[in-house]
């Protein structure tokens, strides 16, 4: 499967609405495809945050008025478009040699501010998210990054060993990975939200000792 | 002349190599279908722990009154079943290998054995057992049926979870699935300790809910003492739903 095809299907693999056939298809494209990947994981945070958000019935009178609404603004709404452009047509753009080089230093000058503020600000988002990331990581204590250590150990074997592998075997592999995968995206979420969440700290813990569990049962074949 | 003679000569030869050839190839594609079957019978003195361990397949044990424990498979050809006995300790296993053949065990055992299933693909059932119980498996559902053990532990990375028994008076029964659902049926008189987490789904206690005393409730978790507490129940469902019912 190419990336396009596996991210047109995305959404509706993550609703659980394709076919086993597709299903595992895309499993197996995402298991070596970093930014399909990371694709998923963005979708998946977006269907968290929805799941989030407070379900609010509108007024019974809203849907009419926004209708009468739009009817009156649809003419608006089209020729303000239309008005700037005359407008841009009408000017007269004939300007003298000193004027040119002015606009273009200003445009220069604009630029040039406009990339030294985004630099500093670059580092600060950075230590904002480093911030937010050491907020989260109560759990990051020594047995968890020897767990880390541990998978990322057992994850390297594993791939090597799975292209011998009978493939229904590498299909239910990949398929209980994403699952675990999918629960430990979850437990980060819920530990964004909540960073002192005992429960979502004790899951998290208990879903990185299943992803070793896991890959140590499929170190064996 | 000569040359007719020679092409008798390698026709009859090679006629009979190239059938036999052919039968052998075909006995040997027909064989490697064919199921094979593994029984066993042990007599045990005390009680004992069986260990099942198998790689693609069903696992089903059942207790009987008998002293005996009885172990059937019915297996790929391809699936090698060994057994070893030590001590009070029956091991059969499965050996892994790069085909993956199909092997399905049905056991008999006394009510009072400890059953360790240990499982890659392939439902499980445990009937009527009152020894320790301990399921571990990657993808499968489990079933787990008029048990009374003094402990139960089940953890599946994928597959529903089902129990109905009895806990013991300090036993603990823990069971996790991280894709599936966990559904508990207890008798309306059982006291336990419990602890259940769901971190996607939610946790419905039923009737049990009313007399859960001293229970924290959040929206992932709920736990607290039902009647005078005791046994340690703890349920986990990553993505799942938590169902409690009365028997």
């Amino acid at each position: 499967m190419i990336c396009t095809k596996c991210q047109e299907l995305l959404s509706d693999y993550i609703d659980g609405a394709l076919e086993l056939g597709e299903q595992v298809s895309i499993e197996r494209h995402l298991a070596d495809c970093e930014p399909c990947r990371a694709m998923r994981d963005d979708l998946l945070q977006i269907v968290h945050f929805s799941h989030q958000l407070p379900l609010q019935a509108p007024a019974s009178s809203l849907w009419p008025r926004i209708q009468s609404d739009l009817t009156e603004l649809r003419p608006r709404l089209w020729d303000r478009p239309l008005r700037w452009w005359a407008r841009i047509r009408s000017f007269n753009f004939n300007l003298s040699v000193p004027q040119m080089i002015a606009g273009a230093a200003t445009l220069v000058i604009v630029i040039s501010i406009g990339v030294i503020v985004s630099r500093r600000d670059g580092p600060a988002v950075n230590s904002d998210t480093a911030t937010r990331l050491s907020q989260v990581t109560p759990l990051s204590n020594a047995d968890l990054q020897q767990l880390e250590k541990q998978i990322s150990k057992l994850s390297d074997s594993v791939e090597q060993r799975k292209e011998s592998w009978d493939p229904e075997l590498r299909i239910a592999f990949e398929r209980n990975l994403y699952y675990v995968d999918q629960s430990l995206v979850e437990c980060r979420h819920q530990l964004n939200d909540n960073p002192a969440d005992d429960v979502s700290q004790e899951l998290m813990l208990n879903a990185y000792r299943e992803k070793v569990r896991l890959l140590e049962g499929f170190d064996k074949f | 002349m000569v040359y007719r003679s020679n092409t008798r000569l390698t026709t009859s030869i090679c006629a009979p190599v190239i059938l036999s050839l052919f039968l052998f190839a075909t006995g040997f594609a027909c064989s490697a279908d064919l199921p094979t079957r593994f029984e066993r019978s042990y007599s045990p003195h005390r009680t004992v722990h069986l260990t099942i361990s198998n790689v693609n397949g069903k696992i089903h044990v059942f207790s009987w009154d008998k002293k005996t424990i009885t172990v059937r498979a019915n297996a790929a050809s391809s699936v090698l079943i060994e057994d070893e006995v030590v001590g009070d300790d029956i091991a059969i296993s499965t050996k892994r290998n790069l085909r993956l053949g199909r092997a399905d065990f049905e056991v008999w055992v006394p009510p009072d054995t400890s059953v360790i299933v240990k499982n890659y693909m392939g439902d499980i059932e445990v009937r009527g057992v009152n020894g320790h119980v301990i399921v571990t498996s990657i993808d499968s559902d489990v079933r787990l049926i008029n048990i009374k053990s003094p402990s139960v532990d089940v953890r599946v990375t994928s597959g529903d979870v089902y129990f109905e028994g009895e806990l013991n008076e300090g036993g603990s029964c823990s069971l996790q699935t991280m894709k599936g659902d966990l559904d508990v049926t207890l008798p309306a008189a059982a006291s336990f300790n419990l602890n259940a987490r769901a971190l996607s789904e939610n946790i419905n206690l039923g009737t049990f809910l009313s007399n859960l005393t001293g229970s924290s409730r959040g929206p992932k978790g709920v736990s607290g003492t039902y009647l005078r507490g005791g046994p340690r129940l703890s349920l986990t469902a990553y993505a799942g739903r938590i169902q409690l019912h009365k028997k």
